[in-house]
């Protein structure tokens, strides 16, 4: 690995944080709207909501400036996987989380700047920023225009239906985070992989 | 005046101006032909009253239209008012008719009322509180004979204003006149009931004449509704308007409830001094004496305690009053020391009833059709002069539960929205359409009744007064008793449809009545076919004497049932009372039901100081809008829950009392942070868990292996 290109660049260091900012924000203001008797964090629910939209728009935006940067940069690619992605790459990710990680066995994926993605890492992604983000925005922009368009919102079914859809996204969304989390202490050191979304580069794998 | 709706608006003083000018153009014109002289000037007292022309002096008339001072008989309000207002017209009108002119099975069906009933009015809709049933025409047997006419206008007519009902028979034609004959000898226009015979004899139109629209009992401030009342009951109609003028000084009463008219309130050309009757529009206090507690700033609260009706503040606890709760010397309101705020707001900014339930053709308050649409004022309005022809007196109404009455004129009345602009006000809200949507101004705005109201009337199981077993809530002690303590109560939640068909949540109190139901004719059982059942002869000193088998089962070791074993715990017991219907009282298969009644609560407006603004009241696991309303606790179990004409779960027997369960009626809303999709919840924490753990332990071997 040329040590004088980050793993990460910049741009998607920031792009990462501000995603990971809120997100965390939109889940505790989530609780505070969801278990409103039982989570004031907000001072109130009305605060709850309020804050909980504009992050959301927030995230909203920031997203497409991911969007925008991955495209325009050409690193798009990364979240594409491969088709031995799903098969033997993935076999092997796997392997390794269960059994070679135990073992001190060397990651399968030596990570450089063109390939920062694990096979797991990418489906994952992939399901995550093309099926449950745009669900949750999708599900919470209808929401938040229930007085805007209260039509459309009454066809879907109202809250009856985007209620529940949202709330089980927002879980899905926590699950995610929980894992990602515990995941990012897989590196060469506990903080490796969290250094490297700081740093930008990564420290060589001991393994 | 034109406010930002576009509805034309008078002020009072203008209104008054306008309409009592024109009665006195009206009346001076009929004067200019011979009737009645003008008046003394008009009278004002700007520091409480706005300026107002008094009504032209009258001379009251009999029913042959001659001076009452010449002939000394009863006030015809026909010929007296009618002369210049449309009587007819006037008296077709709810007030007067109480549902006799919707005699419609369809329109009964098309309201969800079930067969039994003859009307959606007081006049032929049941209720479990007399749980009396009006007889209707027809009744080829006395078994099938409750509650007559005229024995309807004894109980209910101090009220039912006279006219309509009170002058005509069920089919229509007038009392006394030479078409007005019985049709058999069970017509119910021309009987009664004689309970103590349990015969139905024939009624005297002859000797208790008919009772006139009393148009004195809403528009004299004076008006005694006690001595109406007494002349009502005692089947004295034609006396009856004369009965209301008892407290104005013109009128005496003489023994046999004759009434003698005393010329000092006359002048000497025989038309009654104005200051007398004091004609004007209803005031809040003329209304208050049949509806419920209405005053301008009152600190005593007891008018209604001598409980001879069922009224508005009786039935749901509101109290319309402008006086602060804190002032308040009687009855004894339990923590008023914290509420420095008026009874209603309404009413202590002035408000009076017709404010807001006005004529619908009164062109100084009517609100015009299409003042939404693009019209700020529509200058091709009503003429005033017709107005005062033919005033229109189905009043102007919203569309509460259980009232079915009046139903052409359901929501007409002056809303919310019609004087205040809820999303300019309520800027800390959130979804604000939403919120306006699914809920009544009400539910935030009465967000706890602080007087009593019927709890439960229990006619399943009778006292040995020979009626019902009344409870109420919100109070510790009797009604009438001044050193009860009043502790009110916080109200119950289900959804009605709103003026807009979209259902909406407001408060309520819920009245559960017990009652038996005659399967076998489709009906509730009748009060008399009850006693018949559960005593075995009539009352001695006011005290009916259960049959042995009833004292036998439900009475202690000495034979007495107090209200502790007045109480159906077993099915045995209820099968018990079955058969003593089925044996003593004819009636083929009895069924003893619930009924659980909402009656909402409209008044009793507290200001935004005091409304529910706190998003948790709604939005959590213990959210208000589920709370449990304590039912009767008598209630007997296994037998047949009926809501708004509906068999429907809405009694929940789990817990130490019987409580509703509004749990049903409010599946249709989604609220947030108490509304939950269990298998959501369910899978989406399985989620999260399973991650958490599995970290943890994948974790926990890397520390143990030494990989971490």
């Amino acid at each position: 690995m040329n040590s004088s290109t980050p793993l990460y660049a910049l741009h998607e260091r920031i792009w990462h944080w501000l995603q990971a900012a809120t997100i965390i924000l939109l889940i505790l203001t989530g609780f505070a709207i969801h278990y409103p008797d039982r989570f004031g964090l907000f001072g109130s629910m009305a605060n709850a909501v309020l804050f909980h939209s504009w992050i959301g728009f927030a995230l909203i935006v920031n997203g497409f400036l991911g969007i925008f940067y991955h495209f325009t940069a050409e690193k798009y690619y990364h979240f594409l996987p491969r088709s031995d992605d799903f098969t033997e790459a993935a076999i092997r990710q796997l392997r390794f989380y269960l059994y070679g990680i135990f073992k001190g066995e060397k990651h399968p994926l030596e990570t450089d700047p063109r390939r920062k993605l694990n096979s797991l890492q990418k489906i994952t992604y992939l399901l995550f920023l093309n099926v449950l983000l745009p669900f949750q925005i999708i599900t919470g922009v209808l929401m938040w225009g229930a007085d805007r368009w209260p039509r459309v919102f009454d066809k879907i079914g109202g809250l009856w239906v985007l209620g529940p859809a949202h709330t089980l996204g927002a879980y899905l969304f926590i699950a995610f985070l929980a894992g990602h989390i515990y995941l990012a202490t897989t590196g060469a050191t506990p903080v490796s992989l969290l250094r490297a979304m700081i740093t930008g580069f990564e420290e060589p794998s001991e393994g | 005046m034109i406010d930002t709706w576009g509805i034309l608006r008078f002020g009072r003083r203008q209104r008054a101006f306008a309409c009592w000018a024109a009665v006195g153009f009206g009346l001076g014109l009929g004067a200019a032909m011979g009737q009645a002289p003008p008046s003394s000037p008009g009278v004002s007292d700007p520091a409480n009253h706005p300026a107002k022309l008094p009504h032209l002096a009258l001379v009251l008339k009999d029913e042959d239209g001659r001076n009452v001072l010449d002939t000394g008989k009863p006030i015809s309000t026909r010929k007296t008012c009618g002369d210049c207002h449309d009587y007819d017209y006037i008296a077709n009108s709810f007030h007067f008719q109480q549902g006799k002119t919707e005699m419609n099975r369809e329109l009964l069906a098309s309201h969800g009322l079930a067969p039994f009933n003859l009307s959606p009015g007081m006049f032929g809709k049941f209720s479990i509180l007399p749980n009396r049933q009006l007889t209707g025409p027809g009744v080829s047997s006395a078994s099938d004979f409750d509650m007559s006419q005229p024995e309807w206008l004894t109980k209910c007519g101090v009220c039912h204003t006279g006219g309509g009902i009170s002058e005509y028979d069920l089919q229509d034609r007038r009392f006394l006149s030479p078409q007005a004959k019985p049709t058999g000898l069970l017509d119910p226009s021309y009987t009664i009931r004689d309970r103590e015979k349990g015969l139905v004899v024939p009624w005297d139109w002859g000797k208790s004449g008919t009772a006139e629209a009393d148009c004195f009992l809403c528009h004299t401030p004076k008006a005694s509704r006690g001595a109406r009342r007494k002349e009502m009951a005692a089947g004295d109609f034609r006396w009856a308007n004369n009965a209301t003028l008892a407290d104005t000084g013109m009128v005496t009463v003489q023994e046999g409830g004759k009434f003698t008219y005393n010329r000092a309130a006359f002048n000497k050309d025989g038309t009654v001094k104005p200051e007398i009757l004091d004609l004007s529009d209803p005031t809040l206090e003329n209304c208050a004496q049949c509806h419920g507690f209405t005053a301008k700033s009152a600190t005593t609260i007891q008018p209604i305690q001598h409980a001879d009706i069922m009224r508005g503040t009786e039935k749901s606890g509101w109290i319309y009053n402008g006086a602060k709760i804190s002032d308040t010397v009687a009855p004894n309101v339990v923590g008023k020391e914290k509420m420095n705020y008026p009874w209603d707001a309404h009413a202590a900014k002035g408000l009076i009833c017709i404010d807001c339930h006005f004529s619908v053709n009164n062109p100084g308050r009517m609100l015009h059709e299409d003042a939404k649409e693009n019209l700020r004022y529509k200058p091709r309005g009503e003429d005033i002069a017709v107005y005062l022809k033919q005033p229109n007196h189905n009043f102007a109404r919203g569309n509460i539960p259980p009232e079915t009455v009046n139903l052409n004129v359901h929501n007409t009345m002056r809303g919310c929205g019609d004087c205040h602009d809820a999303e300019k006000i309520h800027t800390f809200l959130p979804y604000k359409t939403r919120h306006f949507q699914a809920l009544a101004c009400q539910t935030c705005h009465i967000p706890a009744v602080h007087f009593w109201a019927y709890r439960s009337d229990d006619w399943g199981f009778l006292m040995d007064t020979g009626g019902s077993r009344i409870t109420y809530r919100g109070i510790e002690g009797g009604i009438v008793d001044p050193e009860s303590e009043v502790t009110g109560y916080l109200p119950a939640y289900i959804p009605t449809p709103g003026k807009n068909g979209n259902l909406q949540i407001r408060p309520t109190n819920l009245i559960t009545g017990v009652y038996w139901f005659d399967k076998g004719k489709g009906r509730p059982v009748f009060t008399w076919q009850v006693q018949t059942a559960f005593f075995s002869g009539l009352p001695a000193n006011g005290e009916w004497s259960y049959r042995p088998e009833i004292l036998k089962a439900f009475g202690d070791k000495d034979g007495i049932i107090d209200i502790p074993q007045a109480v159906y715990d077993t099915p045995e017991k209820i099968a018990l009372i079955k058969g003593l219907l089925q044996k003593y009282a004819g009636v083929a298969d009895p069924e003893l039901r619930i009924e659980v009644t909402p009656w909402a609560v409209s008044h009793s407006i507290v200001g935004k100081g005091q409304a529910l603004r706190q998003c948790t009241a709604c939005h959590a696991k213990n959210s208000v809008l589920r709370r449990p309303l304590d039912l009767n606790t008598f209630l007997p179990q296994n037998v047949p829950v009926s809501f708004r004409g509906k068999q429907t779960e809405v009694v929940n027997f789990e817990g130490k009392e019987p409580t509703f369960d509004n749990r049903a009626l409010l599946s249709s809303f989604y609220i947030i942070g108490y509304s939950r999709a269990t298998w959501v919840e369910w899978v989406g924490w399985i989620f999260i868990a399973a991650v958490i753990l599995f970290s943890l332990l994948h974790g926990a071997l890397r520390l143990l292996g030494g990989r971490l």
